[in-house]
């Protein structure tokens, strides 16, 4: 039953120990994952006008080459981790692309020069770095109950069943480096100029909560 | 009401490391509560502490550049497994040979890191973990010189 949660794997790539393995679900999410990617490399970034209510007057905010260089490179580098963590067969690795999405994000939007955006990413990476510790007690503790970290084996349910803590210590962790339901505050950094980057980090957030919902279901 | 008032207290974004570490507490007490846990015996690369060794904790066994026998998860697809990739520089190897204590100083000097890539089982993590790393310095470097 648990094996049909995310789809029989349709192709599994042996990579040593660490095994990727693509259901329809995550073909799903990596496809996605891979087409934002592929449209941050190409599209050409916003540039944000603040209109004054009630006039005509208008400014544009200035942006410099060098920081929507900087943005789009932390954004590539998190729609890769994003990828990895979507089609990874190993709970350690899920959990160390988890943790390099959380500091992608931290990059797309610490690279903004506002004082508020700066404000927002400074309590937002504080957050990110907390995740971690739930994140990786969540996967210790996965490795000490069953003896194994990969999927395949928790899918076919050859090993001990995972306790329900280390469930909630993974989700905690993955809310903790996406911030997935704390929109509020992704909304202060939103205000940061640059589209397609800033959407990146609500992407890929809502990428790895998708990824753990199943990751949780299989043991 | 209720949802514009939680709504009120999020949009404050130094709320969210609060909830976020109250969260944090609540689990790990009823972690604590919930003790004992199970400890499966059958572990993946297993290893023996050698207390009388210059390098404890990090020496987990095996001559450089020889394979030692390791439990990995699918032998099959990593023949090189267990493969001892680590080795010492000279001044690493003199240190170790003076001192009880390398163990403790392992990342801190030149030689001591590359002891951590240590049986060629689990790659893909140590680029990762590097991964994450860098572009930790980038971000800090690029924050760091634009002010």
């Amino acid at each position: 039953m648990a094996d049909l949660i995310g789809g029989i794997p349709l192709f599994v790539l042996e990579f040593g120990d660490e095994l990727v393995y693509f259901t329809p679900y995550t073909i799903t999410l990596f496809l996605l994952a891979l087409t934002f990617t592929l449209l941050v490399l190409i599209s050409r970034p916003e540039r944000q006008i603040d209109i004054a209510f009630g006039g005509d007057a208008y400014r544009a905010k200035e942006i410099t080459v060098a920081e929507m260089r900087f943005r789009r490179f932390m954004a590539i580098a998190c729609g890769l981790a994003t990828m990895g963590a979507m089609v990874t067969g190993d709970i350690f690795n899920f959990t160390l692309f988890t943790a390099m999405v959380g500091i992608t994000n931290v990059g797309i939007v610490a690279a903004v020069k506002s004082r508020h955006v700066q404000d927002a990413a400074y309590q937002y990476g504080l957050v990110a770095l907390a995740a971690t510790v739930p994140l990786f007690a969540g996967a210790a503790v996965y490795a000490a109950v069953t003896g194994s970290l990969s999927m395949i084996e928790l899918m076919k349910g050859t090993v001990p069943a995972v306790p329900l803590i280390a469930k909630g210590m993974l989700v905690l962790g993955v809310i903790g480096e996406g911030m997935a339901p704390f929109y509020a505050a992704k909304a202060e950094m939103f205000r940061a100029p640059g589209a397609p980057y800033v959407i990146m980090c609500s992407l890929s957030s809502l990428l790895i909560f998708l990824r753990v919902v199943e990751i949780v279901m299989l043991g | 009401m209720i949802i514009r008032k939680i709504s009120h207290v999020l949009s404050n974004y130094e709320n969210i490391t609060r909830l976020f570490a109250g969260a944090c507490l609540l689990l790990f007490i009823a972690g604590i509560l919930l003790l004992p846990l199970p400890y499966s015996e059958k572990q993946l690369y297993p290893k023996t502490f050698d207390r009388n060794s210059s390098l404890d904790p990090y020496d987990r066994g095996g001559p450089p550049f020889e394979q030692v026998g390791i439990v990995s998860q699918y032998p099959e697809n990593s023949p090189t497994a267990g493969f001892v990739t680590s080795y010492l520089t000279p001044l690493s190897l003199f240190l170790s040979e003076q001192t009880l204590h390398l163990g403790t100083t392992i990342v801190a000097h030149p030689g001591g890191i590359i002891d951590e890539i240590l049986y060629n089982t689990r790659g893909l993590d140590t680029v990762v973990e590097a991964t994450i790393l860098f572009i930790a310095f980038a971000i800090a470097s690029y924050i760091y010189r634009r002010v």
